[in-house]
This record gives structure tokens, sequence and C-alpha cells, in this order.
């Protein structure tokens, strides 16, 4: 194609306004000019918000730890205080944790979670977790752990780093799920700072409609996650005469209603390796015995659930065939505090390690 | 010239350019439980208008919509294309303003509106300007790069799917009086208009149009059922724009970009800019036709400053709810009248023809 002179001014002119265009640049700030927090904490003072920020900055080659904090009537105007008094813009885009203190959970954390949701920068997969110590100490301890010992809070929850299968992995959204949801509560982290490591797990916090209302044990998550489909791969089991490990597990749920009444039938499969052994135990004892241990931990906990008609596990959703929905939304009063559950355990011993086992 | 790749790309383009955004959101606000029905009625809808207008086209093989009046007088056709008009220009209307607010929504948070409304207008008033053949070209080259891209995300988002969600699968008919499904019907009636107009230029055999639909039959059923599934009718009811939302909480470890909903969104969005270019291109053609005397550029050039003020003009979004339920009387004009008063004028030209041989 030849071009003419005067296409040629029109194709030049057309080309520096893509330039100017293409820059985006009207209200963008630099990366150096922003603050990127990875976990943020939020506490209930009276009828304020305590929002902590804790921000890495990067100097000379290593992560300096930054906590700041602000107090106001909402969480967005609380960061929006940091950000103004702070000499960069703070910018939650990269927020990778949220923790809000026990006692604010305890009065629940709805508004909390649908400002999160509703918000464009704090991403919907963003993990919480609930703290179980006041949160400005919370915070000042994993500043302190993570200047002296190198240790970071991120990777604590990751999958493929320090998550271990008797954390709950709880996400913003799973939370909104729960708050809306007929049939579906969640078990949150609990945490608090620990000695020599940044965060000591004590166990889960269950939230019923956003609000918490039981703590379960670290074991008893395992549960949760086990149900949930999340693999319990790695997890040690001791008993009397053995020690097994986890390798793997699958639910089997059948629920039925029976006169108005709900019925569970669940069977747990799972797969073991044996690693230690007291004594010589026949293969038979030793699945006997996870099989109570098993079976006692699930049914304590189911008793501590229905007492408390939160449904983490979302028995509800087996149901969802045989309850029209007018009535799956009282699915927690009416039905599952009612409900009769009959646990089975299955266990593979997949194998015995170098030792035989008669 | 045989093109039917080209039509059959571009009409699955314009599709899913419309479908992820408003398209969920209105079908979880039209009915509470079995949403496969509300989508599949307007399935069926969309595919006997679309049967009866390609039908109907059929009897004038070498000609466009325009050209079949062209022994009628100009007055009696300008009744039947000016509501025609009216819709296109009410959609080019409706889809810049809310498009360019999911943008601000999503990512471009601090940008001003206008900016992405001119952004928007200008790049598929260009693209129009090239005519129906670059538009077509494009629309290759889109498919091309993009749509592995979605794929890609729509696999990924069923991430966290509960399939029991899905049930009840009973429904009833108290969706037909809402009007968020009216306006659901955007998806629906966007694209198939344009078979009409490219035919002198390009020809396509009527079995490829039928397959691109349908193969977006999945998008339009997994649009709505993703959300659903994951999150729950109650919640899922609380989201603006459900699939987004969906999109944003996929985590995926191995992938090192942190946020799929970006690649998502662009694709979309360059989908949406074709979309506009080819509604602006028919606009253009309709009004020339009437004005013949004009350049084409002229027109296109001053029909894109008009709508650019006009979406600069509507405040909110409430007010572009309104246009799009306004906009239901005329989206029933085209999906229904039009189909069957061409098929009509074809059927009787016909008989017309075969009485004459005789």
């Amino acid at each position: 194609m030849k071009l003419s002179n005067k296409n040629v001014i029109y194709l030049i002119c057309s080309l520096l306004t893509m330039v100017l265009i293409l820059s985006g640049c009207w209200d963008n700030k630099d990366i150096n000019h922003r603050l990127l927090p990875v976990s943020i904490g939020v506490k209930k003072v009276d009828d304020q918000y305590l929002v902590i920020l804790n921000i890495p900055v990067p100097i000379d080659g290593s992560m300096e730890t930054k906590i700041v904090s602000a107090k106001a009537e909402t969480v967005s105007k609380a960061v929006d205080t940091i950000s103004r008094n702070m000499e960069s813009d703070v910018d939650l885009l990269h927020v990778k944790l949220i923790f809000i203190e026990k006692e604010t959970a305890e009065d629940g954390i709805n508004d909390i979670i649908a400002g999160f949701m509703r918000s464009r920068d704090v991403s919907p997969k963003a993990l919480v977790a609930i703290c179980d110590e006041d949160l400005q100490e919370f915070f000042n301890n994993i500043k302190i752990n993570a200047e002296k010992k190198g240790l970071s809070t991120y990777n604590y929850f990751e999958k493929n780093a320090g998550w271990n299968p008797d954390i709950a992995l709880t996400r913003v959204w799973e939370v909104f799920r729960g708050i809306h949801s007929y049939t579906h509560d969640v078990a949150i982290p609990l945490i608090r700072s620990g000695k020599d490591t940044t965060m000591d797990q004590i166990g889960s916090a269950i939230l019923k409609r956003g609000k918490m209302v039981e703590q379960i044990s670290s074991n008893e998550t395992l549960l949760y996650n086990v149900f949930k489909g999340e693999s319990g791969n790695g997890k040690m089991e001791v008993m009397e005469h053995a020690t097994v490990m986890l390798l793997g597990s699958k639910t089997d749920n059948i629920g039925r209603l029976v006169n108005n009444d709900a019925h569970m039938e669940s069977l747990i499969k799972m797969r073991v390796v044996i690693l230690e052994t007291k004594g010589e135990p026949s293969l038979n004892l030793i699945k006997e015995e996870i099989n109570t241990l098993i079976s006692e931990r699930y049914n304590k906990l189911f008793t501590k659930l229905q007492e408390n008609e939160a449904d983490v596990f979302g028995m509800g959703q087996f149901f969802r065939n045989q309850i029209p929905r007018d009535e799956l939304k009282n699915w927690r009063s009416d039905y599952f505090k009612n409900m009769k559950i009959n646990i089975n355990v299955k266990i593979d011993i997949q194998n015995e390690g170098y030792l035989k086992t008669t | 010239m045989v093109r039917s790749l080209h039509v059959m790309i571009m009409y699955v383009l314009c599709h899913l350019g419309l479908i992820f955004f408003m398209f969920p959101a209105d079908i979880i606000a039209s009915t509470e439980q079995g949403h496969w029905f509300p989508i599949l009625i307007g399935i069926i809808v969309h595919f006997v208008c679309l049967l009866t207008y390609m039908k109907g086209l059929s009897f004038f093989p070498t000609k466009d919509i325009l050209s079949i009046f062209s022994k009628s007088k100009k007055g009696v056709t300008f009744l039947f294309f000016a509501p025609i008009l009216l819709y296109l220009i009410m959609a080019i209307i409706i889809t810049v303003r809310a498009y360019a607010e999911i943008v601000t929504l999503v990512f471009l948070s601090h940008t001003p509106l206008w900016t992405i409304i001119l952004l928007l207008l200008s790049v598929s008033a260009y693209i129009s300007y090239k005519g129906i053949e670059a538009i077509l070209r494009a629309a290759f080259l889109l498919f091309i790069l993009f749509f592995p891209i979605l794929l890609f995300v729509l696999i990924m988002s069923f991430q966290n799917v509960d399939w029991r969600y899905a049930i009840p699968f009973d429904t009833d008919l108290g969706f037909i009086s809402k009007p968020a499904y009216f306006e659901s019907y955007f998806a629906f009636a966007g694209g198939f208009l344009f078979l009409g107009f490219v035919q002198p230029f390009f020809s396509y055999e009527r079995k490829n149009v039928i397959l691109s639909a349908i193969f977006l039959i999945p998008f339009f059923l997994f649009s709505v059922y993703i959300p659903i599934l994951t999150l729950g009718q109650a919640s899922a009811s609380k989201a603006f724009l459900p699939f987004v939302l969906i999109v944003d909480s996929i985590n995926i470890d191995w992938l090192m970009f942190d946020r799929v909903t970006m690649f998502f969104l662009l694709s979309l969005i360059a989908f949406i800019i074709l979309y506009l270019s080819l509604s602006l291109w028919k606009a253009i053609r309709i009004i020339n036709y009437y004005i013949p005397k004009s350049r084409p550029s002229y027109l296109l050039f001053g029909l894109s400053v008009a709508i650019f003020f006009v979406c600069f003009w509507i405040p909110d979004w409430k007010d572009v709810e309104n246009i799009l339920f306004m906009n239901s009387f005329l989206r029933s004009y085209v999906l229904i009248v039009v189909p069957l008063f061409i098929y009509y004028i074809g059927r009787r030209l016909k008989r017309k023809d075969t009485n004459e041989t005789i």
C-alpha cells in the first residue's frame, strides 16, 4: 500500500496520540510509592475498628516489617487514615491474610467480610484467621519473629509450603458463603503468636452465620479437612500400640430423611502406613484402634457442632434433594440439631514399612 | 465469498462477550431454584428466532436485509428499520456504559470513566470504519489469541464447585414476571442480527451458524451454574457480577500470575469491542441507507461522538439498568418481529415466483 503525504501525517498523529493514551499516566502511582501489606488485622473497639497492617519493606536486600495501625468507624476509613499518614499509598491488592480478633469474631464479622467482598482490592481468596490474643501484641510478635528469626507469616498457610492437614484453610469467599448459605458453616484457624515460631495453631473457630460460636482442637480440624476432601496426607496418629501416618482419605455420605428426621450414613475410608509399634500388635488390633479413635473423635465433634447448630461439614448439602428450599432455610435448627449420624471407618493399611507385622 | 468460519467465529465471540457479565446475575435474580429452566427457555427462543431469521434470509441469497426492501417505499420501510436502529444505538450505549463501569469496578478503580468510554468507543469505531471485512478478520485473530485463555479460565473456575448446590431441580414459571429475566435476553438478542447484514459481502452456510449456536449452549449454562455451584443461590444472589467473583476466587498454586481475572476480563473486553464495532457498522449501514448522500465515515464519527456524550451523561448504575429494561421492548421487537417479518416476506416472494413460472 502506498501512503500519500496526507495519510502519513494522519498515521503519525494517531501513533503519537496512542503514546499518550497507552502510558496510562493520569493517576498512576509507581510501585516504589506504594505499600503492599501482606496481612491485615481487624479488631472492634467499642464502635470503632482498629486496623493493623503488616507491610514488608525491602531495605538493602533484606525484608523489614512495618506494623502500622489506625482506628476509625469503618475498615476502609482506617486504611485510608493509614494511607494518609504514610509517605506512600497503601494498596490492599496483595493482602493474603486477614486476622480478626477473637472477641470481634464472637460479635459477628458479617460487615467486615461483606466489606472485603465488596472491595475491589482485597482478593476474595485471601485467607481468614482468628487471633486468640490481643491483636496489637500479636502483630508486634510477628514483627519481632520476622526480623530476628526470619520467619514469615504467609508461608504458614501455603499449601506448597508450611500448611499442615490439621490447619483449616478458609478463604474470604467461603466465610461469605457461610454467612448466607443455608447449609454451610465454616471453621477458621485459631492462632496466637508462638515463642519460637511465628504462629501457634491452637485449633479452629467454628463460625455460624458469621459468628464464632465454638472452638475445636487441631485433631478435630483434621477431621474437618478430611471431610471436606482436603487431603489429610502426612498426619500422624498415635495410639496405644502403634503410630500410623495418614496417606489418603475419602468420605462417602448418604443422607436420608425418615419421618422428617435426618439420618446420615458416612463411611470414612482411610489409607495409612505403620510407622512405629509398641510390642507386637496384630494388624487387626491396630485397625481396631484407629477405628475407635477416629469414630470417637468424630462423634464428639458432631455432638459439639449439633449443640451449636453449626454445620461446618455442609451436611445439609446431602439433603438438598429431599428437603424443599423453604424448609432448608431452617436446616440448622430443624434438622441438623437432631440429626442421627452413623459413622463407619474403614482402614486400609497400605504397607508396614521395612518390618513385618504379624 | 464464502466465509462460514469467519461468520461462525463472529457469532460465538459476540455472545461470549455478553454472556459472562450481566447474564448470570439476571438469571440468578429471576429465580430461586432450577435455573436451568429460564436458561433453557432463553436458548429455545434464541434458536427459534435464529432459525426463522435465517430461513427468511435464505429466500434472498444475495441480498442483505436492507436491499430486501429496496422495491418498497422508504417511508414504509423506515417504520420497520427505525426500531432496529434505535435498538442498536441503545445496545451500544448500554454496552459501552456498562462495560466501562465493569472495567473500573474490577481493575481500573482510579481511572476516570470517560477515558474508558473513549477507549472502548474509539477502538470499535476505528474497526467498524474499516468495514465488515476487517471486523471479521479481527474476530478471527482475537479468537485465536484469546479463546484459549478464556477456555482455561472457564475450566479452572470449576475449582471450588460443589455439585450438590445444583439441587433442587424443580422449578416454576415465576421468573417470567421478573424484569431481571427480560434483561437477561440482552445476551441472547445481541448478536444474531448481523447475519442479515453480511450477506452481499460474505455468504455463509446456515448449518455452520447453527453449529456455533449449539457451541454456545454450555457457556450459557456454566456462566450461571458455576457461581451457583460454588456459592449457592443464597450467596450468589448477593453478587453483582457473580462469575467475575468466582474467577477472582480461583487459586492456582502453579501459575505465576496471582489473579487470572485480568486475563479473563481483558479477553472478554476484546470481544466486546468487536461486538461494538459490529453494532456500529450495522447502525451506520441503516443510517446510510436513508441518507445515502452522506459519507459513512462522517456518520460514524458523528454517531460515536453522540454515543460518547450520552454514555457520559448517564450518571449511575441504576440508570443503566433502567435503560436496559426499557430496551426490553425493542429487544423483543428485534428478537420476534424482525425474523417473522423477514420470513413472511420471503415466503410471499417465493409464492409469487412459483405462481409466475406456472
